[in-house]
C-alpha cells in the first residue's frame, strides 16, 4: 500500500499546481481582455442612452418600488442594447478584422477558450453598465419610496438579458468578420426586440418570453400591481430561463467547430436551446392573475398569492382615508380631491367610519384588453385610480377627476342614497340626483357630457332643472350642505324633497 | 528529429501549393529558400498547425498533430512568426507578447518573467509599454519574434522574419536565431539568401511545391560556381539549382 499510494500524493500536487496555472492564465487572459474591450469605451454612450431613454422617465414616476423596478426591466435592456450588441460584435469580429486569426491559430489554447474569454470579457463591462444603472435607480427610489423593498426579479431578468445581447453580437461578428457585420448586427437586434414586444398580444403569449416584458404586457407597469401581493416571479423565471438558454447555445454553437469539442458543443447548444424553446412553451402558457401579474402554472407557487402584509397609511380627514403605504404619498391628493365630500359626508347616516383602499383586480378579456375592477363593499373602500400623476398620461388633474368619478361619486350615491349604491338604484329622485351632482366637485376640466356615458343614470341632464338645483346646491359650502343633509337627509331618500326645497 | 515530412501535399482548389515535399530536421536552424510562389509559407503553415495537410505524413516534435492531443501539445512548444503579421493597436508591446503567451498556455507564474525576456531580446526593453500603434514595421516585426519566442520554443517557425529590420537588427536577429538553433529546430522561409548563409545550419530550396534542393549552405554555395547568376556566391547556388530544376 505504502508503495502504490506514495507517488500518488506528487501527482496530487502537481494536478493542483496545473489547475491552479490553468485558472491564473485564464484570469490573466481575462485581464487582458478587460483592459483592451470595446464596451469599456462605449460604457459611457450606454450610460447616456439610459439617462436619457430610461432614467428621466422612470424618476418620473412615482416612487414605488414596483412602478419603477418593472418599467427598469422595460427601459433598460433597450437602452443596453445597441452597445451591448455593437461592442460584442466588434470584438467578435476583431481576429478577423486584425489579421490575427492565422497567428492565434497556431496556439495551444482552444479557439473557443478564447473566445470565451473575449466575450466574457465584453459581458462583465456590459453587466457593470447594468447594474450601474440598476443601482442608481435602486438607490434613488430607496430614498424616496414610502413602502417596500427592491424588486429584484426585474433587474435580474435584465441582467439575464445582457448575456444573451452579448452571445448575439460577438457570433455574429466571429462568424461574419468584417467593419459592417458590427452596424448590421445591432440594426436587426434593435428591431428584433423592439418589434418582438409589440407582437405579444394576451396572456398567453409566447413573446411575453422577452426580457423586454415586465409583468402582463397590456397592464406594463401599474401600481396596483404587486403592492398588495407578491411580485410574482413566474414570467421573470422564463424570461431568465429563455435568456441563459439562448446565450448558451450560442456560446455552444461557437465551439462546434472545435474538432475536440465538437459533440461537447453541441450538447451545450441543444442544452441551450432546449432551455429557451421551454421557456417559450412556458411564457405561452401564462395567465393573467387577479393580481395583475403572469402566473405560469408549471412555475407557479400557490403560497406567493398570499396578500402581503402592511400597515395602512391614513389622515386625518372627517372621514379617515387610509391607503396601502406604497401610496402614502398620494394620500394628501386623494384627501384633497374628495375633501369637500368628505367634510359633507362625515357623520352622516350611512356615511363611513373610514375610508379603505383596496386591491384592484385584473381580468384579462379577449385581445388585448384587461378589465380593471374593484371588489368594493360599500363606501368604505375605493381603489385608487390609475394613472397617477407622473406615470405617463398621467396628471394632477386627471387623477383628481378620477377620484371625484370614483370615489367622490361612490360616497355621495352611497350616502344619499341610503347604502344600496347606484346599481341598485331603479330610479331616484330628481332631488336626490341634483344634491349628488351638487356634492361631487368634478374639477373644471371634466364637463358632464364626458360624465353622462358613465353615470348617465346618477347624473341629472345638463341644463335640466335637477341640474340647476345641483349649481345651486353645489354653490353652498361643505358645512352647509353637510348641515342641510344632517336635516333632510332622511326625507331626501324617501324621495319627499322636491327640487325647489334644494337650497 | 522535430521535424519529419514525408510526402506532404496541400490543394487549395486547383492549386497544388505543396506537392510531395520530403524533409527532416533536427535542432539548428533550417533555412526554406525559394521564389515567390514556390509554396514555402504553404509548407510553413502546415507545420505551424494552421493548415492540415491534403495527403501526406507531418511528425511535428514526435507528435502527430492530426490528432487534437497532440496538436496541442505540439502547439505549445511552437513558435511561430506568420508573413503577415495582424495585431492588436492598443495592446502593448508587453500585453501583445503576454497575450500569446497565455495563449500558448504557458505556465501563468511565468509569463511575466518569459515576456520580460522575450522584449528584451528583440531590443524592445525601452517600448514594453508602448502601444502597437505607435510602432515602426521594423519594431512590429520584433513583436512577432517576441511574441513567437517567448514560451521557448521547441520548433520555431519563422515566415520571412526579417522582413522591415534594418541591417543592425537583422545582424543582431541572426545571433538570436543562431542561439535558438543549438537546442531547438528553427525554420526560417525567406527570400535573403545571405540571412541563409549567415544564420542556416541546413537549406532548402522549394520551387512550384516541390523540394529542389537540400543540403548545407555550403553545398547550395558549390553549385553555383560553374553557372549560376548574382552577387554573392551563395546567390549564384540558389539561382544555378533553380536554372538546373526548371530546365
Amino acid at each position: 500500500m505504502t508503495a502504490t499510494s506514495a507517488p500518488a500524493a506528487p501527482r496530487a500536487t502537481v494536478a493542483r499546481r496545473a489547475a491552479g496555472s490553468v485558472i491564473l492564465g485564464s484570469g490573466r487572459l481575462l485581464r487582458l481582455e478587460l483592459r483592451h474591450n470595446a464596451m469599456l469605451w462605449l460604457l459611457p454612450v450606454a450610460f447616456a442612452l439610459f439617462w436619457y431613454n430610461g432614467y428621466r422617465e422612470i424618476m418620473a414616476l412615482p416612487p414605488m418600488w414596483n412602478l419603477r423596478a418593472m418599467t427598469l426591466q422595460n427601459r433598460l435592456l433597450f437602452d443596453l442594447m445597441v452597445p451591448a450588441t455593437a461592442a460584442a460584435a466588434w470584438m467578435g469580429s476583431r481576429e478577423g478584422r486584425r489579421g490575427i486569426t492565422e497567428l492565434v491559430t497556431g496556439t495551444a489554447r482552444p479557439r473557443w477558450s478564447r473566445q470565451l474569454a473575449t466575450w466574457g470579457a465584453t459581458t462583465a463591462w456590459a453587466e457593470v453598465g447594468c447594474l450601474a444603472c440598476v443601482a442608481v435607480v435602486y438607490l434613488i427610489t430607496a430614498r424616496q419610496a414610502s413602502w417596500g423593498g427592491p424588486l429584484w426579479w426585474p433587474a435580474v431578468v435584465s441582467a439575464a438579458g445582457v448575456p444573451a445581447l452579448t452571445a448575439i453580437g460577438f457570433a455574429a461578428g466571429a462568424w461574419f468578420p468584417g467593419r459592417f457585420v458590427t452596424p448590421l448586427v445591432t440594426v436587426v437586434v434593435f428591431f428584433g426586440l423592439a418589434f418582438g414586444t409589440q407582437a405579444a398580444s394576451g396572456d398567453h403569449a409566447y413573446w411575453q418570453v422577452s426580457p423586454l416584458i415586465a409583468g402582463a404586457f397590456d397592464i406594463g407597469a401599474a401600481p396596483g400591481v404587486a403592492s398588495f401581493y407578491p411580485y410574482l416571479p413566474d414570467l421573470s423565471i422564463a424570461q431568465v430561463m429563455f435568456a441563459a438558454g439562448l446565450a448558451v447555445a450560442i456560446l455552444g454553437a461557437l465551439g462546434i467547430p472545435v474538432a475536440r469539442m465538437r459533440w461537447l458543443a453541441a450538447a451545450v447548444t441543444a442544452a441551450g436551446l432546449a432551455a429557451a424553446g421551454t421557456a417559450v412553451a412556458l411564457a405561452g402558457t401564462g395567465r393573467l392573475d387577479p393580481h395583475g401579474m403572469i402566473a405560469i402554472p408549471a412555475l407557479h407557487d400557490a403560497a406567493a398569492g398570499q396578500p402581503v402584509r402592511y400597515t395602512p397609511a391614513c389622515n386625518r380627514s372627517p372621514i379617515p382615508i387610509c391607503v396601502h403605504p406604497a401610496y402614502a404619498g398620494f394620500l394628501p391628493a386623494v384627501a384633497t380631491a374628495v375633501g369637500s365630500e368628505l367634510t359633507e359626508f362625515a357623520g352622516l347616516p350611512g356615511a363611513p367610519a373610514r375610508i379603505s383602499q383596496v386591491a384592484p383586480v385584473y381580468q384579462q378579456e379577449p385581445g388585448n384588453g384587461i378589465n380593471v375592477s374593484a371588489h368594493v363593499s360599500g363606501a368604505s373602500q375605493f381603489i385608487v385610480p390609475d394613472p397617477l400623476p407622473g406615470q405617463p398620461g398621467g396628471t394632477s388633474d386627471q387623477f383628481a377627476a378620477n377620484l371625484a368619478q370614483g370615489l367622490g361619486l361612490q360616497l355621495a350615491s352611497h350616502v344619499i342614497l341610503g347604502g344600496t349604491g347606484r346599481a341598485a338604484i331603479p330610479g331616484p329622485g330628481q332631488a336626490g340626483l341634483a344634491v349628488i351632482a351638487g356634492s361631487v366637485r368634478f374639477p373644471p376640466s371634466v364637463e358632464a357630457r364626458d360624465l353622462a356615458p358613465l353615470y348617465g343614470s346618477l347624473l341629472p341632464q345638463p341644463g335640466s332643472p335637477a341640474a340647476q338645483a345641483a349649481r345651486r346646491f353645489a354653490a353652498l359650502s361643505p358645512a352647509a350642505r353637510h348641515a342641510w343633509l344632517a336635516a333632510h337627509l332622511a326625507a331626501l331618500r324617501a324621495g319627499r324633497v322636491t327640487l325647489a326645497q334644494l337650497p | 528529429m522535430n521535424v519529419e515530412i514525408t510526402d506532404l501535399t496541400r490543394r487549395f482548389g486547383r492549386n497544388q501549393a505543396v506537392a510531395g515535399v520530403s524533409l527532416q530536421a533536427g535542432p539548428g536552424v533550417f533555412g526554406l529558400l525559394g521564389p515567390n510562389g514556390a509554396g514555402k509559407t504553404t509548407l510553413l503553415r502546415m507545420m505551424a498547425t494552421v493548415i492540415p495537410p491534403t495527403t501526406g505524413r507531418l511528425r511535428l516534435l514526435d507528435r502527430d498533430p492530426g490528432a487534437y492531443g497532440p496538436r496541442r501539445e505540439v502547439r505549445r512548444r511552437l513558435g511561430y512568426l506568420p508573413q503577415n503579421l495582424g495585431y492588436y493597436p492598443g495592446f502593448t508591446v508587453a500585453e501583445f507578447v503576454e497575450y500569446f503567451a497565455l495563449l500558448k498556455e504557458m505556465p501563468a507564474a511565468r509569463v511575466p518573467a518569459a515576456v520580460a525576456t522575450a522584449v528584451e531580446r528583440v531590443d524592445l526593453g525601452g517600448m514594453a509599454r508602448a502601444k502597437l500603434r505607435t510602432l515602426s514595421g521594423g519594431m512590429l516585426r520584433r513583436v512577432g519574434i517576441a511574441q513567437a519566442i517567448v514560451n521557448e520554443p521547441e520548433l520555431l517557425l519563422l515566415d520571412e522574419p526579417t522582413a522591415g529590420l534594418d541591417p543592425e537588427q537583422r545582424v543582431r536577429f541572426r545571433a538570436l536565431l543562431r542561439e535558438f538553433g543549438q537546442r531547438a529546430t528553427v525554420v526560417v522561409s525567406t527570400h535573403l539568401v545571405e540571412d541563409v548563409g549567415a544564420a542556416c545550419s541546413q537549406v532548402a530550396l522549394m520551387d512550384q511545391g516541390k523540394v529542389v534542393f537540400d543540403g548545407t549552405p555550403g553545398e547550395l554555395t558549390a553549385r553555383g560556381t560553374e553557372q549560376g547568376t548574382g552577387d554573392a556566391p551563395l546567390e549564384r547556388g540558389y539561382t544555378a539549382v533553380l536554372a538546373a530544376a526548371r530546365a
